[in-house]
C-alpha cells in the first residue's frame, strides 16, 4: 500500500480576543506529522480540546493551516491557490459529529443529497434523481425519507444521510469527526458496520476522529493519540490499547467502558 | 416554519388596513383633490338612524349643514333636509390599483356631498384625502424599508462573511450612521434641492433619502446572523462539496437572516411612514395637492386651525391602527425568533 496523505509539521494558531481586550494566541495544532496509507483507517484519539477537529478542518481544506504541509497524491494542499483548492475539496470529505447541525434544517433529504451532485455538475436532473435514490438505498435509507426534513429523521438516519451525500462525490478520503459520538450504542454499531462495508467496497481512506479509544481500536489500523495540539503516541491499534506508553493514553484506555465493546465485537477484525 | 397565531392575527389586521388603502378609490367617496369652495372647514357629518321625531330608519341618513344664525363659520344640522346613505354608488372616476377605470364607490348620497371626517380649508373631503394619502405614505414607508433592508442585507453579509478590514470599515461607518442626527440632515439634504419639484420626483427623492438613512441597524443584525451561520457545519459541508462564496451566501447563509429582516421590516415601515409625515408636515415632502398623511396634518401648523377645527386631528386617530398593527407584528415576530431557535437546538441534542 502506498501513502495517500502525508502531514508534515502542521501548525494552526488561532488569534482570539481575551476579555481584557488584548490579543491572545492559541496553538490548536503544534507541529503535527503523520502518514495515512491508501485504503486504511487512521484513528485520531484525544480528549476534548486537544485539537482533533482543527486537524480535521485543516485536512479537509476548510481551515487554512498557519504553517506546515499536507501532501495528497504529491500535491501540497496548503500551498495551492484558492481556486485549485476548491476543486480539490470534493476529494476529501467530512462527516460531522452532530448531523442535526451538518444538514441544513430547512432542506429536505432529496435536496440535501442532490446538493453535491449539483455542485459537481455534469449530469442531467433525471440522472441526479436516479443517483440520489441509489445512494439512499446504498446507506440503508428507505426511499420515502426523500421528502422528509432532517428533524423528522432519527439520529442514526441523519448520519446515514450525511454519509449518502458525501458518497455522491466519490471521495478518496473520508474524515469522520466524532461521527459516532452523538449516537447510542446499537446505532453506533450499525453505522460503524456501514462504514466498514463502504470502505471495503469503495476503497476509501478513513481518518476516524474520536475520544473513544475502544471504538478507535476496533475500527482503525493505526492510532495516533493527541494532547494539547501534539501527537504524543502512535502505533498499531491493538498495541496502543494493550500497552499504552503515555499517561494521557492510559487515561483514555481507562475511560473505555468495558460493556460497549461487546456489541461492537463483530466489527473487530 | 409554522406561523404563530399572534403573527397571523397581526398579518390579518394589516392586510385589511392595506386593502382599504390600496382600493382607496372605492372606499373614498370623492376625488381627494376635488374642492368644494362653498363649504370650507365643514365639521364631520353624523350618521343617524333615528330622526328628530324619534322614528327609526333602517337606512342610515345624514342631515345637511346650515350656517348658524349670526356666525360665518359655525354650522348646525338642518333637520328639514335629510339625505339617506346609498351604498355602491357611481361617483367620481378613479383607477383601481392605478389601472382599472371605475366609478363605483362604497357609499355616497344623492344631491349632497357627505363629509364623514369633515373638510379642510378648500372644502376637500378629509376622509378621501386620508384614504388616498395612505397610498403615498405607506408606499413611501414600504419602499423606504425595502431600500434600507436591501442595503443592510448586502452590507451586513459582506461584513459578516468576509470579515477582516471590510468588516472593520463597514462597522465603523455603521456606527457613524447610527450617531448622526438624521432628521436635521434630512432637512439639509432637502434644502439643497430646488424648492419646487414634480410630485413624483419629490416622492422618490424622499423615499431614497429616508431609505438610505437606516441601513446601519439591520446591517449589524444581519452581520451577527451571518457570523454565526457561516460557522455552522452545513455551511462547512457545502464548502467541502466545492461551493463558492456566492452559492453559500445565497443558499445557506442568507436564508438564516429571514426572520431578522422580517422583524426589522415591521419596525421600519411605521418609522418611515412617520419620517415621511414629518417631512410633509413641514412642507418638505410630497407637494400639494397630492394627499399624504403629512400633508393632511400640515394645516395643524396654524394656530387658528389648531383651536377651532378639532376634526383636523381625526386623521391622526385613523393612523393609529396602522402603527399598532406594525408594532404588534414586530413584537410577535421578535417573540418567535428565540423560541424558534431553542426549538431547533433542542431537536439537535435529542439524537
Ligand atoms: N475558530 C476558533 N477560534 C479560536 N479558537 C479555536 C477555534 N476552533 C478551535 N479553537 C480552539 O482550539 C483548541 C482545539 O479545539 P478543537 O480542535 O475543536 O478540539 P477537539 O476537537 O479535540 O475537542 C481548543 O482550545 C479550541 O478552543
Ligand atoms: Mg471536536
Amino acid at each position: 500500500m502506498q501513502t495517500l496523505i502525508k502531514v508534515e509539521n502542521l501548525v494552526k494558531r488561532y488569534a482570539r480576543r481575551n476579555p481584557a481586550g488584548g490579543q491572545e494566541e492559541l496553538l490548536a495544532l503544534d507541529g503535527v506529522s503523520f502518514e495515512v496509507l491508501a485504503g486504511s483507517t487512521l484513528a485520531v484519539v484525544g480528549e476534548s480540546g486537544s485539537g482533533k477537529s482543527t486537524l480535521a478542518l485543516c485536512l479537509a481544506c476548510l481551515e487554512e493551516a498557519t504553517s506546515g504541509s499536507i501532501w495528497l497524491e504529491g500535491k501540497d494542499i496548503c500551498k495551492v491557490a484558492e481556486k485549485e483548492r476548491r476543486e480539490m475539496r470534493p476529494q476529501i470529505q467530512m462527516i460531522f459529529q452532530d448531523p442535526a447541525n451538518s444538514l441544513n434544517p430547512r432542506w429536505r433529504t432529496l435536496e440535501i443529497v442532490t446538493e453535491p451532485l449539483v455542485l459537481r455538475g455534469g449530469i442531467s436532473r433525471d440522472e441526479m434523481k436516479k443517483q440520489v435514490y441509489a445512494l439512499l438505498g446504498r446507506v440503508g435509507l428507505p426511499a420515502e425519507t426523500a421528502k422528509r426534513l432532517p428533524c423528522e429523521l432519527s439520529g442514526g438516519q441523519r448520519q446515514r444521510l450525511a454519509i449518502a451525500r458525501v458518497l455522491a462525490l466519490e471521495p478518496k478520503v473520508l474524515i469522520l469527526d466524532e461521527a459516532l459520538s452523538a449516537l447510542d450504542c446499537s446505532v453506533q454499531a450499525q453505522i460503524a458496520n456501514l462504514l466498514m462495508e463502504l470502505q471495503g467496497a469503495l476503497g476509501m481512506t478513513y481518518v476516524f476522529i474520536t475520544h473513544d479509544l475502544g471504538m478507535a481500536a476496533h475500527l482503525a489500523d493505526e492510532i495516533v493519540v493527541m494532547n494539547g495540539g501534539r501527537i504524543v503516541e502512535r502505533g498499531r491499534a491493538e498495541e496502543v490499547l494493550r500497552e499504552p506508553r503515555e499517561e494521557i493514553t492510559r487515561r483514555l484506555v481507562a475511560a473505555v467502558p468495558r460493556l460497549t465493546r461487546s456489541p461492537l465485537a463483530p466489527i473487530g477484525r | 416554519m409554522r406561523l404563530r397565531r399572534s403573527v397571523a392575527k397581526w398579518l390579518v389586521v394589516l392586510g385589511v388596513l392595506h386593502g382599504i388603502v390600496v382600493c382607496a378609490g372605492f372606499f373614498a367617496p370623492y376625488d381627494p383633490a376635488e374642492q368644494d369652495r362653498k363649504s370650507p372647514y365643514l365639521p364631520p357629518m353624523r350618521v343617524h338612524v333615528v330622526d328628530e321625531e324619534g322614528h327609526f330608519h333602517a337606512r342610515p341618513f345624514v342631515y345637511a349643514f346650515r350656517l348658524r344664525q349670526g356666525t360665518f363659520d359655525q354650522y348646525e344640522e338642518d333637520a328639514a333636509r335629510s339625505y339617506p346613505l346609498r351604498f355602491f354608488v357611481r361617483g367620481a372616476r378613479y383607477r383601481l390599483l392605478g389601472i382599472l377605470p371605475s366609478r363605483l364607490h362604497l357609499f355616497g348620497a344623492e344631491d349632497l356631498r357627505i363629509y364623514l371626517l369633515g373638510t379642510d380649508a378648500y372644502g376637500r373631503d378629509q376622509l378621501s384625502r386620508l384614504v388616498f394619502g395612505g397610498q403615498v405614505s405607506l408606499l413611501a414607508g414600504l419602499l423606504g424599508a425595502g431600500i434600507t433592508l436591501s442595503l443592510g442585507l448586502c452590507i451586513g453579509a459582506v461584513a459578516g462573511y468576509y470579515g477582516g478590514w471590510r468588516d472593520d470599515v463597514l462597522m465603523r461607518v455603521a456606527e457613524l450612521f447610527l450617531a448622526l442626527p438624521w432628521l436635521y440632515l434630512l432637512f439639509a439634504v432637502r434644502a439643497f434641492l430646488p424648492l419646487t419639484v414634480r410630485p413624483l420626483a419629490a416622492f422618490f427623492l424622499i423615499v431614497a433619502v429616508i431609505g438610505e438613512v437606516g441601513w446601519a441597524r439591520p446591517a449589524r443584525l444581519v452581520r451577527a446572523v451571518v457570523l454565526s451561520a457561516k460557522e455552522r457545519d452545513f455551511v462547512r459541508a457545502a464548502r467541502g462539496f466545492g461551493a463558492k462564496d456566492v452559492y453559500l451566501l445565497r443558499w445557506h447563509i442568507l436564508p438564516e437572516t429571514g426572520s431578522v429582516l422580517l422583524t426589522q421590516a415591521a419596525i421600519l415601515v411605521p418609522q418611515y411612514v412617520l419620517a415621511e409625515m414629518t417631512l410633509s408636515f413641514l412642507g418638505l415632502g410630497v407637494p400639494e395637492p397630492v394627499p399624504s398623511w403629512g400633508n393632511l396634518l400640515s394645516s395643524l401648523q396654524q394656530y387658528s386651525v389648531l383651536v377651532s377645527y378639532w376634526w383636523m386631528y381625526l386623521p391622526t386617530l385613523a393612523m393609529v391602527p396602522f402603527f399598532l398593527g406594525y408594532l404588534g407584528l414586530a413584537s410577535s415576530l421578535q417573540e418567535r425568533g428565540p423560541a424558534y431557535k431553542i426549538e431547533r437546538r433542542s431537536l439537535g441534542s435529542l439524537t
